[in-house]
């Protein structure tokens, strides 16, 4: 007979995920492997001849690449001597300056660097992360994608999002021949809702950087680092071609950031029977080495695989700790479905909305999840409200603002009217007064009516072949009466002559003024230093449109 | 998936890597020894019938162009013989087969042992293809359509939710896949998205794919195959 | 050395507030390479972080690759039709501006990146993305990267990017990450 307590524990949600035991030998666990290094550093004549107790003569690429570029030869002896503890200690204190830190976290080698995090425990950690995050002020990422493709929705979506305060949002593909249309809808869509919104799209490496390269994106994320050489291999990469990847976009006056997480290498079967936060440290080492200005981490798409292991969401924080305190731009995750709890979900994410990072969610799906093609995201458009009612609760800047039912209609509505007129006037395919409506007030794809998929990706592919670019766009949208719009995405093209935006954590406003960690540096000191919300920012935050005045009743 | 399911996984991928023989990684003259007689063809579908998958000595680069050519991972019908959602492989080339067929064309199987990624595979697929169209699969059901001029890692279908590939959609896959190698533009099967779908499986699959990344050998050159059902 | 740099960077500050930006206390920086292939921007034209973001403090040191000032920018411009795709492109000289703003902020990685990009710029699109592509694992012979890095150099001045390549491909020499050459 069945303990009825059991069978009601049984049907919970949290129930319903996948848990595994530690498996250290295939490099199923979290942090702490036993055959993870113990750090170590040897310098001769200016060289590293050993790291982490490897010998240069036995080096993989990555180990080759970290010693070269990845840290800071002056005082790493020095530090890598520092007992870990000291270290941790200084991370934590709000009294020993952010600056202070970096000399000492940019000279430490990965097995070193993971040994003094590992002293912290979640809220240390959080801690250090308010000190450390490189922007002084957070911010959020959208991901606008849909299950069709469906480029009016896409527009209509990232109007809403850059409306509701993402300051960037990013697309990808159900199937990649849609990515030139994805990639406009999502970059015109999002200027109507709030101008200077920088875009992406999704999709291979290469084809990243084509899209990129024509004006459709403004920067690009996608691009995957990872700890052990067979996956960076299986990754159709190596660090000299993904440093080199950095080069080109910057080239092109494009912003760029790196994608790494725990417990890629494990799912991509070889993780050497290291621990997961152990190669994601050498991930952000290289990650440093190359000269990328940030970071996507925070597990990204293999949530999965530490979040069922023990300890695994703190080990997920801790590399966006990591990420943070190597002065790269962290965009921490909080993306990609992990659980069918929604307790789970929101424990997970406290870690990073409560200390703040430069994105909290690097892809909060701004569609309702049966439409996120990164598989879900841990908080979707159904949870815009919870969001809100979260900051104002905590009194906590999460990056996005309450909003009113008829602003999004009508941002919704221009930018579905905005993506029409481009492809009317670009002879692309048709889109119907009937997509626009329904666009407008759709929840989601399932309100959309079905396009010609065929006829779509003909065009796609013919809009490639005929050269057009991001200026082409700019005179569809004056040509169809779109001209502040077109005036928007003049000035995101112009950014790319200037390169401000290719800085540490950089941001537009909405006057296309360029924020980032060099002219806006986090100075938090501890308390009443470093970011504040001010009054005006804490009206709008408390300003939920379910609250009831007193005066009401 | 169960926990007894995945304990023996679990139980089955230590012993491999603590010594124990991989049974799929027998070479092509040892194969050859067991290879099974045909069964008959006109069995009953999806009535237990076991896969039998032979190597048959390294795989050619077709001519024919119409042909779509089948890229198996290390463990498919091997030392693993269902996907994540327990779909018999052999029901899974089944279906993936009679969708070529329905389109008039051949089909060729190879197996890879360079890589366990599903994006190189099909590539390689495509590669080996007369056709330059190829289908990559590995054992927990990830499967790719690939052309062989586009970037490995790029696609002209992918179906990365393995817990959400059904057989019919194993069968409009195999139809597509022809439709490509006949130089027409069809309706891409429809993606599919279950955000509830790594929560429950990405563990798992995890597991899957160590076992299949187990079973590579960065030396060996892709295998023809000899796919029978028994 | 990083509290002489931090001193240097100091008084580049206070210099600056004080309007006297003629005046450079930035290192004589004899290892990082200019920004090739453009001749390398004059010591008293040096910036660093008080002058950022460039575009709105310093418009006028800024051109497009094609010598194109950005006071000339204007949306007006682009809708007449005067401004053209091939206006909105950096120029090596910019990139090595913003090198010396992420250097005068601590960021050398991020300056070496972008001055390896300063040289880039000069490379077609479609020849840049068939370099990255041969960079890739399992591409190229060893020769054919030496070739590609000779060839950046010859043709564009690119000489980091192609001392760069020459060292990948020992790497991935030693590391057997080479095309087969069967």
């Amino acid at each position: 007979m069945r303990s009825k307590r059991f069978e009601a524990l049984d049907a919970r949600p949290v129930s319903q995920d996948g848990y595994v035991k530690e498996w250290p030998e295939m490099g199923l666990i979290a942090m702490n492997s036993p055959a993870d290094p113990t750090p170590s550093i040897k310098i001769e004549n200016g060289v590293v001849v050993e790291l982490d107790g490897k010998k240069r003569e036995e080096f993989d690429m990555i180990d080759t690449f970290i010693a070269d570029y990845g840290i800071r030869l002056e005082n790493a002896v020095e530090v890598n001597a520092t007992p870990s503890l000291e270290l941790a200690r200084k991370m934590v204190d709000f009294r020993v300056p952010r600056s202070e830190v970096v000399k000492l976290t940019t000279a430490m080698t990965p097995a070193k660097m993971v040994e003094v995090v590992g002293t912290m425990n979640v809220l240390e950690m959080m801690m250090a992360v308010t000190k450390m995050r490189s922007r002084l002020f957070p911010a959020n990422q959208a991901h606008v994608t849909n299950v069709r493709d469906n480029p009016v929705q896409i527009a209509a979506d990232a109007a809403e999002g850059s409306l509701r305060g993402f300051a960037e949002e990013e697309t990808t593909v159900g199937i990649v021949r849609y990515a030139p249309f994805n990639a406009i809808a999502n970059m015109v869509g999002s200027q109507v809702g709030r101008p200077g919104i920088l875009t992406q799209c999704s999709v291979e490496e290469a084809t990243e950087l084509a899209l990129g390269m024509r004006g459709f994106t403004a920067y690009a994320e996608t691009v995957s680092v990872y700890g052990t050489e067979q996956v960076f291999m299986d990754g159709d990469d190596t660090p000299w071609s993904k440093a080199f990847l950095a080069s080109c976009y910057a080239s092109r006056g494009l912003k760029m950031r790196f994608t790494s997480g725990t417990g890629s290498e494990v799912q991509m079967g070889y993780a050497e029977g290291k621990s997961m936060l152990y190669l994601e440290a050498r991930c952000l080492y290289f990650t440093k080495g190359a000269g990328s200005q940030g970071i996507q981490n925070g597990s990204v798409s293999c949530i999965g695989v530490p979040a069922a292991v023990p300890g695994g969401i703190r080990a997920v924080l801790a590399e966006n700790l990591i990420a943070v305190s190597l002065d790269l731009e962290c965009a921490s995750s909080n993306d990609q479905t992990f659980t069918h709890s929604d307790l789970r979900r929101v424990a997970r994410s406290l870690m990073q909305f409560v200390p703040g990072t430069d994105f909290i969610c690097s892809g909060y799906s701004a569609t309702p999840n049966y439409d996120n093609m990164f598989a879900g995201s841990n908080w979707d458009a159904d949870d815009y409200d919870d969001w809100l009612v979260i900051q104002r609760d905590l009194k906590i800047d999460g990056g996005l603002v309450p909003v009113t039912e008829d602003e999004v209609v009508r941002v919704r509505n221009k930018a579905a009217r905005a993506i029409q007129a481009i492809f009317r006037e670009l002879g692309l395919t048709e889109i119907t007064d009937e997509e626009v409506e329904a666009a407008t007030y759709a929840r989601g794809s399932e309100d959309m009516p079905v396009r010609n998929v065929v006829e779509d990706l003909k065009a796609a592919e013919d809009l490639m072949n005929r050269g057009l670019t991001g200026v082409d766009i700019v005179h569809a949208l004056v040509r169809g009466g779109f001209e502040d719009v077109a005036e928007s995405v003049y000035n995101m093209l112009t950014q790319r002559v200037a390169g401000d935006y290719l800085h540490t954590s950089a941001i537009l406003d909405e006057d296309f003024h360029v924020i980032s960690s060099v002219n806006y540096p986090n100075t938090y000191a501890g308390p009443l230093t470093g970011y504040q919300i001010s009054d005006e920012k804490w009206a709008q935050l408390s300003n939920i449109r379910q609250a009831i005045s007193p005066e009401s009743i | 998936m169960d926990e007894k399911t995945l304990r023996s996984i679990i139980e089955q991928v230590v012993s491999e890597f603590t010594g124990a023989p991989a049974p799929a990684t027998s070479t092509p003259a040892a194969a050859a020894t067991a290879v099974a007689p045909a069964a008959a063809p006109a069995a009953p579908l999806g009535d237990g019938e076991e896969l039998v998958v032979t190597e048959a000595g390294p795989a050619e680069r077709g001519t024919n162009p119409r042909e779509v050519v089948i890229a198996l991972a290390p463990a498919f019908g091997g030392v693993i013989n269902k996907t994540i959602i327990d779909l018999p492989h052999a029901d899974v080339v089944r279906e993936v087969c009679a969708g070529i067929e329905e389109e008039g064309l051949s089909y060729r199987f190879i197996r890879i042992f360079r890589t366990a990624d599903v994006g190189f595979i099909a590539h390689d697929a495509a590669e080996y293809s007369g056709s330059g169209v190829g289908i990559g699969i590995q054992s927990r059901g990830t499967t790719v359509i690939h052309q062989k001029d586009l970037p490995p890692l790029s696609n002209l279908e992918l179906f990365s939710q393995a817990p959400l590939i059904d057989l019919e959609t194993f069968r409009a896959i195999g139809k597509n896949a022809a439709r490509y190698a006949k130089g027409e533009s069809p309706d891409p099967v429809p993606v599919r998205n279950d955000q509830m779908a790594r929560p429950k499986y990405q563990a798992i699959a995890a597991l899957f794919h160590l076992k299949e990344a187990g079973l590579c050998d960065l030396s060996k050159k892709p295998q023809a195959l000899r796919v029978e059902y028994r | 050395m990083d509290s002489e740099e931090l001193i240097r960077q100091i008084m580049s500050e206070v210099m600056a507030n004080l309007n006297q930006d003629n005046v450079t206390f930035a290192k004589k920086d004899t290892a990082a390479p200019a920004a090739a292939p453009s001749p390398s921007p004059a010591r008293a034209d040096r910036v660093d972080k008080s002058q950022y973001p460039l575009g709105e403090k310093a418009p006028e040191k800024i051109k497009a690759a094609n010598g194109r000032p950005l006071t000339d920018f204007s949306f007006e411009k682009l809708k007449n039709g005067e401004l053209k795709a091939e206006d909105f492109r950096i120029a090596p000289e910019t990139l090595e501006l913003q090198a010396q703003v992420a250097e005068s902020d601590g960021r050398d990685s991020l300056a070496r990146n972008m001055r390896r990009a300063a040289e880039l710029i000069a490379v077609p699109d479609d020849e840049l993305l068939e370099v990255y592509d041969a960079l890739r694992p399992y591409r190229s012979t060893k020769a054919e990267l030496y070739a590609i890095a000779d060839k950046l150099e010859k043709d564009y001045g690119c000489t980091i990017n192609a001392a760069f390549i020459r060292e990948g491909a020992d790497v991935y020499e030693k590391r057997g990450r080479l095309k087969d050459s069967e």
